[in-house]
């Protein structure tokens, strides 16, 4: 019962980060993008503890721990503050319009099937049916990044790419070792930081983030 | 053990300088840390030449022929920067801006720790936790100048490093699957990879390895993911530049050609050797465009390092003892000329204040020894004899022949006669002419100008002779890359 269970529990939860990715495409206040940025890593949390159960693995149980606290609790809160200090201002700014940034995401679903179909016919593992919506969501974390103009939401576009390929790897083979999931987690976060710290001197300096306004190195 | 103590030297440097605040304890400590770390380095070095193969913390840490050679590259030409970096510093920087000094020296040594503990290391999920640790590290040198340029430059770098890099987790990923399910739950480590290679489902492997190519070449500055690096290398402070462009990018031609010898057992040469001679010749190309008529000197030697990063690439895809030989000697060449160049362009930017080379005039009459060192290093750079890169481009593109691609050689080799037009002519228009009126002519810094003697030194020992120790040491390289003398 509980092995037929475990595949759908896992495909359902891998969809509901793909939904939070599309939300945070068609999303336009900062605020609510980084509380969707929480739920997506709530969802993974969710997910690697359920595969870590359905293993009785105690690693990926603590990985999920560490992943839950730092990514729906440390992370959303260092993003906050760079909102308010910021100011609330409406976040999108996007190159293409919802309607067009919709038809390409799509396209970049199927394409993401088709790129690994393959490798999830090979693969043996139960949860293998839904690589493919985890490497959708890496394509579609990439796009975000290229398509806004804010500085802070290509850091949020980052950590949902960041996000799709930890979700991608929990699929693919639950998990890589203890110690190299602590070291992703520590540059993420440093990475994060760094990045935070950019965007206040690029605010000071060019009041402004859009990232258009950086465009003086040619050549 | 020697192996941790080679990563604990630079990475108490930099605790060591994060907790006071005072410049002459700055300057001790990381004077101190580089020259200890430099003989650290030979020491771990001389081990592995003598055949040993240094293992810590349970096989995580581990060093074979390839790592030693990328030890002692890092720690020399980490030690020659820093040694110049002291001088850099004191000139740039006065006491109203400790802050600034103090970044600078502590991310210094974590950069070096980043990247020794990369090369060092068994584990290739850890390499990566490494090499996206030297983006985090030298993130804040390159804005240290904090100007709106250095602040983009340093924004751009950070975003499309991190995400290029993110590329190369999922093939690792990909590959730590294959050989899971083969080798069991040690697969993350290169040895085991490596042995478990041949059973590895080529299908998988082969699509692992386009991320990583992606990935890593991010990192390693290959066209087309190279549009971060000519911004970084250029706004960073000379001696970053120097060991960014010179070091840090051979980091990431590491990580490359680890994977490139799993992959190569797994599903053939081929299938890596044309994605690297592909990738390698479209760097040089697209070098060889921006090269034709550069006007930012310090860019000018930034996209010299995409097309000699893309000249080692085509080494490692001609494959073959020559090629891979041509390459890595190649990799110690581009180190050794090309932070000698970034470390005088800092000299000539200190002089001049501008990096714009149509503003550069007359350098032979106000620098006159900066002015003479940077000619050399160009015709070093640029591959004219007597220097080692003449040695190593020969190397390489004779590999081509022998493999019967003469069309690609005849591509590169067209390719380079352009760039050395290129830039042969706008270091000429630096070096004569009329210095700008008000400048008092002398050199700045020529004391701190002394350890690129070295540099020198090896540049002709490499070029003219061929010694046997470091031909015994490439010899130990090439049997860990899978090549050995046919």
């Amino acid at each position: 019962m509980a092995s037929e269970l475990f595949p759908k529990l896992i495909t359902l939860l891998a969809f509901t980060t793909l939904g939070t990715a599309f939300l945070l495409i068609v999303g336009r206040d900062l605020a609510g993008q980084v509380r969707l940025l929480a739920a997506q890593s709530l969802t993974l949390a969710i997910a690697a503890a359920v595969v870590a159960a359905f293993t009785s693995s105690a690693e990926l149980a603590g990985v999920a721990a560490v992943l839950g606290f730092l990514k729906v609790f440390v992370i959303p809160r260092v993003l906050n503050r760079a909102v308010t200090k910021i100011g609330l201002q409406p976040a999108a700014l996007p190159y293409l319009g919802t309607p067009a940034t919709l038809v390409v995401c799509g396209g970049l679903v199927t394409i993401a099937f088709y790129v690994m179909a393959p490798v999830a016919a090979a693969n043996p593992l139960p949860t293998a049916e839904a690589i493919p919506i985890a490497f959708a969501g890496v394509f579609i974390g990439f796009f975000v990044m290229v398509n806004r103009r804010r500085a802070l939401t290509q850091i949020l576009g980052f950590l949902m790419l960041e996000n799709s390929i930890f979700l991608l790897v929990l699929l693919t083979t639950y998990g890589v070792p203890f110690i190299v999931e602590m070291g992703v987690f520590l540059d993420v976060l440093v990475a994060v930081l760094i990045m935070e710290v950019f965007v206040y001197r690029i605010k000071e300096n060019f009041d402004s983030i859009e990232v258009d306004r950086l465009g003086r190195l040619r050549g | 053990m020697s192996l941790i103590a080679l990563l604990l030297i630079p990475l108490i440097g930099s605790a060591l300088i994060m907790l006071v605040r005072s410049r002459v304890w700055f300057e001790s400590v990381h004077t101190v840390a580089a020259l200890v770390g430099l003989a650290a380095g030979l020491m771990t070095a001389a081990r592995v030449w003598q055949g040993e193969v240094p293992t810590a913390i349970g096989g995580l840490l581990r060093a074979d022929g390839l790592s030693a050679l990328m030890v002692v590259v890092i720690t020399l030409l980490g030690a020659i920067a820093a040694l110049y970096g002291l001088g850099y510093i004191r000139t740039e920087y006065d006491d109203t801006r400790l802050s600034s000094v103090r970044s600078f020296f502590g991310l210094f040594h974590l950069f070096i720790f980043t990247m020794l503990l990369a090369v060092t290391t068994d584990n290739l999920g850890i390499m990566w936790v490494a090499i996206e640790g030297t983006t985090l590290a030298t993130a804040f040198l390159v804005n240290l100048h904090d100007t709106p340029r250095s602040l983009e430059a340093a924004y751009k770098y950070l975003i499309l490093s991190s995400v290029g890099i993110a590329l190369a987790f999922i093939g690792t990923a990909l590959l730590y699957y294959a050989g899971a399910s083969r080798a069991g739950e040690i697969a993350v480590n290169w040895t085991s990879l490596k042995d478990a290679a041949s059973s590895l489902n080529p299908q998988v492997v082969r699509l692992a390895f386009a991320f990583i190519v992606v990935g890593y070449g991010t990192k390693a500055g290959l066209a087309p993911m190279h549009t971060w690096l000519p911004d970084a290398h250029s706004e960073a402070p000379a001696p970053i530049s120097a060991l960014m462009s010179g070091v840090l990018l051979n980091v990431g031609l590491y990580a490359l050609m680890r994977f490139k010898v799993v992959v190569d057992i797994a599903v053939g040469a081929h299938f890596a050797g044309r994605w690297l001679l592909g990738i390698g010749l479209l760097s040089l190309a697209v070098a060889a465009v921006f090269l034709i008529v550069p006007r930012n000197y310090k860019r000018m030697l930034a996209y010299s390092s995409v097309e000699h990063i893309g000249v080692i690439c085509m080494g490692l895809g001609f494959g073959g003892y020559w090629g891979v030989l041509g390459a890595l000697l190649h990799v110690i060449n581009h180190a050794l000329s090309k932070s000698l160049l970034f470390l005088l362009s800092g000299n000539i930017l200190l002089k001049y204040q501008t990096t714009d080379i149509r503003r550069v005039r007359g350098l032979l009459r106000a620098s006159p020894l900066t002015a003479c060192a940077f000619a050399a290093g160009t015709f070093a750079l640029l591959g004219l004899p007597p220097f080692g890169p003449f040695m190593s481009e020969f190397l390489i593109f004779r590999a081509g022949v022998e493999n019967g691609s003469v069309w690609v050689v005849i591509l590169g080799v067209a390719l380079l006669a352009v760039i050395f037009a290129g830039m042969l002519g706008s270091v000429n228009r630096m070096l004569y002419g009329e210095p700008p009126e008000k400048m008092e002519p002398g050199d700045v810094l020529t004391w701190s100008l002394a350890p690129l003697v070295v540099n020198f030194a090896l540049l002709l020992v490499l070029g003219l002779t061929f010694p046997d120790t470091i031909a015994a040491a490439l010899e130990q390289a090439l049997r860990v890359l899978g090549v050995s003398h046919a």
